[in-house]
């Protein structure tokens, strides 16, 4: 586990992967994944992108949680370039209460921190679609820098909308601590949700097994 | 023959173009057209990444890049022009270029290359929009850019490294309703066939 002040960061797997599979359908999902066409993820898919981004080296899925363990979404870096140490970042709320919530920008800023101060980034690309608001807000209260707008870019529930693209330099880095001394951050303190029923079964089929002779 | 221009045809990507892969991989046009990196490679290897690529294009399915070898009138090949990406339910594409022998740079080979690949994109695979990335001091670029109507679009600090110097990365985007067709662009850019060839347009 990876500690921050709101969230702490965990391996995608367990609860997340159960999740995943109503995440993986949801708006949030195809925000985040703006290149994606918008199609149906059956259970099947949703385990081969777990496993396409555990085996890929220049790519994580990363799970982030509260501090009393209620999931909350996905982190993503992604096409990590070692000779230029720049990376694509992103990330989505799972669970569509925490959308523009403070733990959602303490996610962000861990991947920052992650990908700056473990992984020696030198940059970090971001991009929103230019209505995403929350996103955008995030971006912008982590220090991302608004470096331009792609017209008319993606094809969008009957419409071309702009792409708007961020950039954070580790030269703009304060490092996390920093960040949060500026930032105040404040727990929305929601009431954890009841555990996926998939994730129970599974459970009690893994004690059964574990108790039988 | 598969496009006519003026200073080049557009023709595939065959044995005559993968026979000067190494020589172009290992000089500067591969430096410009990568953001700054230098290429130090063996035929093995290219002919390994040759695989790797049509191995990964096989699996993109509709989002496979094409790819065309770009030569002289008289038949020299001179390096390639690509759809690297293509986005179909967006009708976005990404275009990709690289002049391999420095002798034919600034001469309106590219250019014509381009306004090739640009006719083909809006008229033949119907997309809407096309953008391409360069870096801010690829000055040979950034003009042929401005000339053919390209919008820059955004500009990534620090996201190139070359030679030790860190440089921006630069967006640039046409969409289709900027393009005033390749006749026009031809007209208004004064592209003339040199003096004893036959250069003709496509459409």
């Amino acid at each position: 586990m990876f500690e921050g002040t709101l969230v702490d960061l965990v391996p995608f797997e367990d609860d997340y992967a159960t999740y995943l599979e109503s995440w993986m359908n949801e708006e949030a999902w195809f925000r985040a994944h703006l290149w994606d066409r918008r199609e149906p993820h059956p259970e099947d898919a949703v385990k081969k992108y777990i496993e396409k981004m555990e085996k890929n080296e220049r790519a994580a899925l990363i799970g982030y949680q509260t501090k009393a363990g209620d999931p909350i979404g996905g982190l993503i870096y992604d096409h990590e370039w070692s000779r230029v140490r720049k990376v694509e970042v992103t990330f989505f709320t799972g669970d569509s209460r925490y959308e523009g919530t403070d733990e959602v920008l303490d996610g962000l800023l861990m991947l920052a921190r992650y990908c700056f101060e473990t992984r020696n980034m030198h940059r970090l690309d971001a991009m929103s679609l230019a209505f995403d608001e929350a996103r955008i807000d995030a971006l912008r209260r982590a220090g991302f820098v608004h470096e331009g707008t792609l017209r008319q870019h993606i094809r969008w529930d009957g419409d071309y909308v702009d792409v708007e693209l961020y950039g954070l330099l580790e030269d703009e880095w304060p490092g996390y601590a920093a960040r949060i001394e500026a930032l105040g951050l404040q727990a929305s303190d929601l009431e954890p949700k009841p555990k996926p029923e998939k994730k129970l079964e599974d459970e009690k089929a893994l004690d059964e097994k574990i108790l039988a002779p | 023959m598969m496009f006519e221009g003026l200073l080049v045809d557009l023709v595939p990507y065959g044995k005559r173009f993968f026979a000067l892969e190494r020589t172009w991989r290992n000089n500067d046009s591969a430096f410009w057209s990568s953001g700054g990196d230098r290429h130090i490679v063996s035929r093995a290897s290219i002919q390994r990444m040759a695989d790797r690529w049509a191995e990964e294009a096989e699996q993109m399915g509709p989002s496979r890049g094409i790819m065309f070898g770009v030569q002289a009138k008289d038949g020299t090949p001179l390096g390639f022009i690509t759809i690297n990406w293509l986005l179909p339910h967006s009708r976005l594409a990404m275009l990709g270029a690289r002049i391999g022998d420095p002798a034919y740079w600034g001469g309106g080979y590219g250019t014509d290359a381009l306004l090739l690949i640009i006719d083909y994109a809006f008229g033949w695979l119907d997309m809407r929009k096309l953008w391409l990335g360069t870096t801010s001091v690829n000055v040979r670029v950034m003009r042929q850019m401005e000339k053919t109507g390209f919008a820059l679009e955004a500009r990534e600090r620090c996201a190139a490294l070359m030679d030790g110097v860190w440089h921006d990365g630069l967006l640039y985007g046409l969409l289709r309703e900027e393009w005033p067709g390749r006749d026009a662009m031809v007209e208004r850019l004064g592209l003339r066939a040199k003096d004893g060839q036959n250069g003709s347009s496509t459409r």
